[in-house]
Order: structure tokens, then sequence, then C-alpha cells
């Protein structure tokens, strides 16, 4: 009894971004799943979630099937996922969130909320916690909130349990607490999905781990006998190979940027120097601070930054584009794209007045300016008034850095987020290839990213980052996609909070 | 495509051994199929309007459209700023009180036609755009929320109208008269004013950078900070212009009624115009809708008020109409939204992945 997915497919489009998984959790059981961004882990919590339906294949739950899922109706089929973002409600109680729509109910009307509170206490104790089961949610740190979330899958009968890579928002001790609920779940009889980028954690918690590329499970083992460092070849998919490298820098070339003492909420401080027709990457997990390091370096925060030896004034982004420093955002859909307008207004958005006469725009020169650099980055397909929210992943991302191309040789600095974030395999060949002609045009360029291969086969120069910080600086030159993923995965900070 | 690249600035197209990408247009009989779906209203007008004058025989008389006109000429000036508010992701609930005030104030000055219709004029829209001012600054740079804001001074700012002129002030004089009731070439002196302010706001909004980013602020405020975009600023600008303009629409209302009174001026007035503003296609999501469908729903609810007195109903079903022609005028948009995405579909291919090298 337990899980079996077979042949578990999901097209969207023209990818695949799963394609023909089997996988078999028995009850009782934790298995954890590795891959990269983009390799099909999120498409096969949705799967079994219900937020999305397979285009082929079987899930069967307990040798019952899994079919037409919604997210209700993977609820009541005992399926409980615990996303990242937790689906809690703050304003209420720990126990009113636990029979959130499953009230107990006395004399069929009113809630009764002493049994709740009771039952609660008994699931959060069975947990090993004493949360009370009055206290509100919000008020609760980050990893006991989680804790609730757990308690309310059991209150709800809860078989198969899928973990979204649940240690990437706890502290040290917080994630060893995790580490002991998953393991007293297990006991119970679950059946438990254990999905993360920690390689560490997978060898201490799962009794099997699988890995998924391009949306196909390429690795399946017993964890018994096998090393972090098997773990991480399977991730990279090249026990000996790297993924070809990027075009060399000029030789000596100037400084385009300089910054020190950046500082800010969460990071720094940290120096940083960029030089002309450089690609730099920061390297990092999740909640590591490279995204705050680009963030604050464009929005403000403290620090003392030239751009081509002129100490420029930045503080805002108004100013930082002025400066020539351009932000291509991480979070597409909240930071970046203005979903509804048409791709050309996406696209010149930063440039209307230049291209215009006067006060009044001009639709043929920003027409013109749009085809230029939407053929430049070969955007698909190339229709000015399409919305920009209906564009591909990787087409929108696309749109996303014309914009900052449009900015011509004003453009001095271009900072990326996670460039290939939801992009596919072929627009992201693509992208790499923009980022490369704009280093070679003389600017400087900035990414954050936490896979390995985006870094051998974008960057010149990596930088590995820390808790906000820099901590280590490598030519990628001499890199191995090993060297990398072991720098993440095995950094002494999680080995602390395992031990914690 | 090789990741080993050489600096020219060559497509990616063109190096991938193709020739370069066509750029795919929208064809015209598409566009018109695409703007009349855009514009229910519009045809929904035409057949109003169509079925009134059949049925009365006087909807279309000069004289009766004057009066329709005028209506919706002093509606559509506040509906002006207000649908670029909504565009942005704000609202003004204020302006039925801003309008009293403004009225108040311009009475105070012309009170038994001793005063200069000139200084009544600036002096009302000054105070209007301060009332735009506070709820401009709460709701921008303190960043409350704006319908809180303005449903606070929708009472406060009718408060200051009638502590200014406990009893109503009247007999201005025909110069300021002229306001209300003047007419240029046969036309309501309101009706030109109102249609100056919406070509002008139309070309703001379609044809100027600052237009473009009234929309972004609406659809994503976030990337337009992000893109350098004064997002405090520009949201403010236009609060003062909503003020200026309930205030100027309180003038014209009280030059017409020759009389000021500070408690019944303006009641009702922001749904009025929040009503024109949403039948006209703005989303209360913020990021869409134009003037001209802000014309459009002006005439429409002037109209279906207008051919309702005509046809003899009474004020009460009026107002029950006006309610479910709202309503339903939305139902009919959405409807014809998923008709839109069919043709749009129709009209330009649908994107798939970007398939890179396929």
């Amino acid at each position: 009894m337990g899980l079996v997915l077979q042949g578990l497919t999901k097209r969207y489009g023209a990818t695949l971004a799963l394609d023909g998984v089997d996988l078999t959790i028995p009850s009782g059981s934790v298995h954890g799943l590795l891959g990269h961004n983009g390799a099909g882990k999120s498409t096969l919590i949705k799967c079994l979630g219900g937020a999305t339906s397979p285009t082929a294949g079987t899930m069967e739950l307990d040798g019952q099937p899994l079919v037409d899922l919604t997210p209700r109706r993977a609820i009541a089929s005992g399926v409980a996922v615990i996303y990242q973002h937790l689906s809690l409600v703050g304003n209420l109680s720990v126990a009113d969130n636990l029979f959130l729509g499953q009230e107990v109910r006395s004399g069929g009307v009113l809630v009764h909320a002493r049994h709740q509170r009771e039952a609660a206490a008994a699931t959060l104790a069975e947990l090993g916690s004493s949360i009370s089961p009055r206290t509100l949610v919000r008020d609760l740190p980050i990893g006991q909130r989680q804790l609730v979330e757990v308690a309310k899958a059991l209150q709800r009968n809860a078989r198969l349990l899928v973990l979204d890579e649940p240690t990437a928002s706890l502290a040290g001790d917080e994630a060893a607490r995790l580490v002991e609920l998953v393991e007293r779940l297990r006991e119970r009889g679950l059946a438990i999905l254990y999905v993360t980028h920690l390689l560490a954690e997978v060898t201490r918690l799962a009794d099997r781990v699988s890995t998924l590329r391009d949306g196909k499970q390429v690795f399946e083992s017993d964890m018994a006998g096998l090393t972090t460092a098997d773990l991480a070849a399977s991730v990279s998919g090249r026990s000996a190979g790297r993924p070809p490298a990027p075009p060399a820098p000029p030789a000596d070339p100037p400084v385009v940027l300089r910054t020190r003492r950046l500082q800010g909420r969460g990071m720094g401080p940290v120096d940083l120097d960029l030089r002309a027709g450089e690609v730099v990457a920061l390297f990092g997990l999740v909640g590591s601070g490279r995204t705050r390091i680009l963030e604050t370096l464009y929005r403000g925060g403290t620090q003392e930054t030239e751009v081509d030896g002129t100490p420029v004034a930045v503080g805002s982004p108004a100013k930082s584009l002025r400066a020539g420093i351009c932000l291509v955002p991480g979070d597409r859909r909240t930071q970046g794209l203005f979903g509804r307008l048409s791709a050309l207004d996406n696209s010149v958005f930063g440039v209307l007045a230049s291209l215009g006469r006067g006060p009044v725009r001009s639709r043929a020169a920003e027409r013109r300016a749009f085809t230029d650099v939407a053929r430049h980055v070969a955007l698909r397909p190339l229709v000015p008034e399409l919305p920009a929210e209906n564009f591909s992943g990787g087409n929108q991302q696309k749109v996303l850095i014309s914009r900052s191309l449009q900015q011509g040789d004003r453009l001095r600095v271009l900072l990326l987020d996670e460039p290939t974030q939801g992009v596919d395999v072929g627009a992201r060949a693509e992208i790499y290839d923009v980022v490369h002609r704009l280093a070679a045009r003389g600017a400087a360029v900035l990414f954050a990213t936490n896979e390995a291969d985006e870094v051998l086969a974008l960057a010149h120069r990596c930088l590995v980052v820390r808790d906000g910080r820099i901590v280590e600086e490598l030519d990628v030159a001499d890199l191995q996609p090993r060297d990398l993923v072991v720098r993440l995965h095995d950094a002494p900070a999680h080995q602390e909070r395992n031990s914690a | 495509m090789s990741a080993t690249s050489t600096p020219d600035a060559t497509s990616g197209a063109q190096r991938s051994g193709r020739a370069p990408a066509p750029v795919q247009s929208v064809p015209l009989g598409a566009r018109i199929r695409s703007g009349l779906t855009h514009n229910p209203l519009l045809v929904l007008l035409v057949v109003m309007v169509a079925a009134l004058q059949v049925t009365t025989g006087t909807a279309l008389n000069w004289g009766n459209l004057r009066g329709v006109l005028l209506d919706a000429a002093v509606i559509a000036i506040v509906a002006v700023p207000g649908a670029m508010l909504v565009i942005c992701g704000y609202i003004d609930l204020s302006v039925g009180s801003t309008l009293a005030l403004g009225g108040v104030v311009a009475g105070k000055v012309m009170a038994n036609g001793q005063g200069n219709p000139a200084v009544a004029v600036v002096l009302a829209v000054a105070v209007g755009a301060f009332v735009g001012l506070v709820n401009g600054l709460l709701s921008t740079y303190f960043g409350l929320s704006s319908f809180i804001v303005t449903l606070g001074s929708l009472t406060a700012v009718r408060g200051v109208a009638q502590l200014l002129s406990p009893l109503p002030v009247n007999t201005f004089g025909d110069t300021f008269g002229f306001l209300g009731i003047g007419t240029i070439a046969g036309v309501p002196l309101a009706v030109w004013l109102a249609l100056a302010a919406l070509l002008i706001a139309g070309a703001v909004l379609t044809m100027t950078p600052v237009g473009r980013h009234v929309y972004a602020i609406g659809v994503n405020r976030e990337a337009a900070f992000l893109s350098g975009v004064r997002v405090q600023q520009v949201p403010l600008v236009v609060f003062v212009l909503s003020g200026a303009a309930a205030a100027f629409a309180g003038v014209v209302t009280v030059a017409r009624l020759n009389s000021a009174p500070a408690g019944q001026l303006g009641l009702g007035f922001e749904l009025q115009v929040l009503t024109a503003v949403l039948l006209g296609g703005v989303a209360l999501t913020g990021g869409e809708g134009g003037m001209f469908g802000v014309t459009l729903g002006v005439l429409f609810l002037g109209m279906l008020r207008n051919g309702l007195t005509l046809l003899g109903v009474t004020t009460f079903w009026q107002s029950v109409a006006s309610g479910v022609a709202l309503v339903a005028a939305i139902a009919i948009a959405k409807g014809t939204h998923s008709v839109r995405q069919r043709l749009e579909a129709r009209a330009a291919p649908t994107p798939k992945s970007s398939g890179g090298n396929a």
C-alpha cells in the first residue's frame, strides 16, 4: 500500500513537464525527490495536490485511483500537500485552522469550540508539540506554522504527505525539529514525498530517493550506501562533463560597476567589482540572500557605487536606471510583467519618452524599437499587440530582458534574478546567448541562481553567497558541476543546522 | 543554438539560419470585431437609442438631446479623472461632496450677483483641488486605502460645505449663469468642456508616456516602481484633478440651478460617476479601460434615464433600471470576453512554448 504513480505525464503546450514518471512510495516510508528548478518537481506536486491534472498516466493511493483531482478532492482522498506558502488563516486560532471547512458542530449549527480545541491539542501532542490551540496562527513563528499545517493534514486523515522544500524558510533549530517531525510521521505509517534541494536532508531522512531531470525520472535508488556526492552527480547529470563555457571576456577590461559596503536588510556588507564584458554569478540557495544583494544594489540600501568610474546616487529604481543599472526581477508575475499590457508596451516601457517626439509617443518608432530588440532576443510569436501574460514563460522572460536592452548603450550593468526560472530548455539557450552578446558589447552582468549548470554556462566568475554575504569567489573556467552542487548543498550552515 | 556566440548584433533567428521572423499583425477586420466585443456598450447604446426613437419619436429631437447631453456632461467632467484613478488602481468616492463644496464656494462668492465669476470659478476649483490633494496624499504617500480615505472625505467635505452655507445662497447673476445654461453654437458650454476633457484625457492616456504609466501602475504597481515610474506622484496628480473637476462640476450645477443648497448638491453623484465609469468598461481591478468607453458609459446612463422618462416611467423605477443596467452591462461584458478571446486566438497564433531549437 501507499502511493503508486505510473507513466505520469504532463504536457504544457509543446513542453513536456513530466515524461512518464513511475514512482512507488510504500506507507511508512520517506521518498526524497531531487532535481533542478524546472525539472518537473513542482508539476508532480501539482498533479498530486489537484492543482493541475496529468495529461496521461495513473495515480493510486492505497489502492484507490486518484482521478480528476481538485484540491478539495485530493484532500478528501488523503493527499496533503504542504506548499512553501502555507495555506493557513493567520487571523484564526490553531484549532480553528485545523478544523477549517470541517468544523465540529453542536446541534448541527454552532461550532463546538471546546471539542475542537481538545482534538487539536491531541493531534498537536502526537506531533510532539505543545502549541496552545487557542494561539492565533499569525503569532506563531514560521516553523510552528508548518507544524500546524502538518497537524491540519493529520486531522484530515492524510495518508500521503507531500513536503515541498520544507526547510527553505526555516532557521537552523526549526529545521532540526522538522526532521524529527518527519520521522514521527513515518512511524505513524504515512507515505511521505520529501521534495528538496538539500542533499544532506535526503541522506538523513529518506528511505528511497529519485531524481527528475527535464521531466524524466533519471535516477532511483534505495538510500543505503549512497553518498551526497552520488546524489549531486545524479542532479547535475554529468559525472564528467560540463556545459560549454561562455565566450571569454576581453583581457584586462575596465571596471564598470564598483560597489563598496553594500548593506541592507538581511544582507551585507558586500563589495563588488564588475568588469566590462564580464558575467558574474551570485550562487546560493533560496534564502541565502542572493536576491537581496541584487535588490539592495538596485533599490537602495547603503552603498558607495561607481559606474564607469563616476560615483552615482543610487537609492531608488529610477536613480539606478538613470545610472545605467537595470534589474530583471526574479518574480516575473508580481515584479516584472505588466500582464495585460501588450508585448510592445512591456518592451518599450522604459524608453517611451526618448522614442517620442516631445511629449507625444511615436507609435512608429516604438514599433521599430520593439521589433529590433524582439528579433534580437528571438521572441516568439512576434506579435506586438499580444498581451504579455499570453506568452510562454521563456518568452515572457525575453520580453522583460528586452525592456532592459531597449536602454541600448545606456545599459551598463544588467542585474538578473534567476534568469531562467520557469523557462524551457530552448529559450534558456537563447537567453544565455542574449546575455553573452550584451556582455560582448561592454556591459557587465550580475545574476543570481541556485543552478550549477547555469553558473557554468553563463558566468565567467562565481560568487558563492551564504547568509547575505559573499563567502567564496571561484573562477568558473576550472569548475565542474559537482564542485558547485557540493558547495550549495553541503554548506556549513546546513551541517550546523542538522546537528543542532 | 551554439553557446559560443560571437559579439555580433545579428538576431538569434538569423544566426540559426532562418530569415528574420516576420512581425505578425492583427488584420483590420479582426480589430473591428475585437473593438466591438471590447465595447459591447456601443451596440447596446445604438440599439437603445433606435428603440427609443421608434417608440417615442422624440428621443433624437435636439431639445431632448441637449438636456441629456448637459446632464451627461456634468458626469463626464468628473468621470474623466475618476476613470483615470480607477485605471491606476484607486477610487474617489468623495466627488459628490466635493461637487457640493465647489458649488457652495462659488455660490458664496457670487451671492446676490455681487461677485466676480472668474474669482468664483478659480476659488471653487482651488478648494476642490485641495480636497483632491488631501485624498491623494493619504492614499499614495501614506498608503492608506483610497476607498476608506475618500469614504471619509465624502462625509467630512459635505459637512464643511454645510458649515460654510447653512442656508442656501442664490441669485448669482447672468454672467455666472452662462456657465450653467449658456450655449456656444447651440451646444451647452458644459458639453464643450466635457468633450474637451474626454479628448485631452484620451490623448494623454494613449499618446503620452505618462498615459502608459497610468495603466502600468494599475496593472502591476511593483513592476512599475522597479521600472522607474513615479508610482506615487502620478496618482496624486490624478486625485488633484479629480477634486478640481468635481468642484468645477459643482460650479456648473449651481450656475444652472441659480442656487447652492449645500445639503442636496451632488447627493449620490459619486455613484453615478462610478456607474458610468464601470459601464464604460473600466475594470475596478485597474489597468483596463479608456476614454471611449467612459464616453459610452456616460451617454448610456444619460440616455437610459431620459428614455425611461420619455416612456413615462417613474423616478423610482428609473433607479431600479439604472442599477439593473450596470449589472447587466458588466454581465454582458463578461460574456463577450470569451467571444473576444476566441477572436483574438483566431487573429493571432497562440504562443506555445518558445521551442528554441524545435
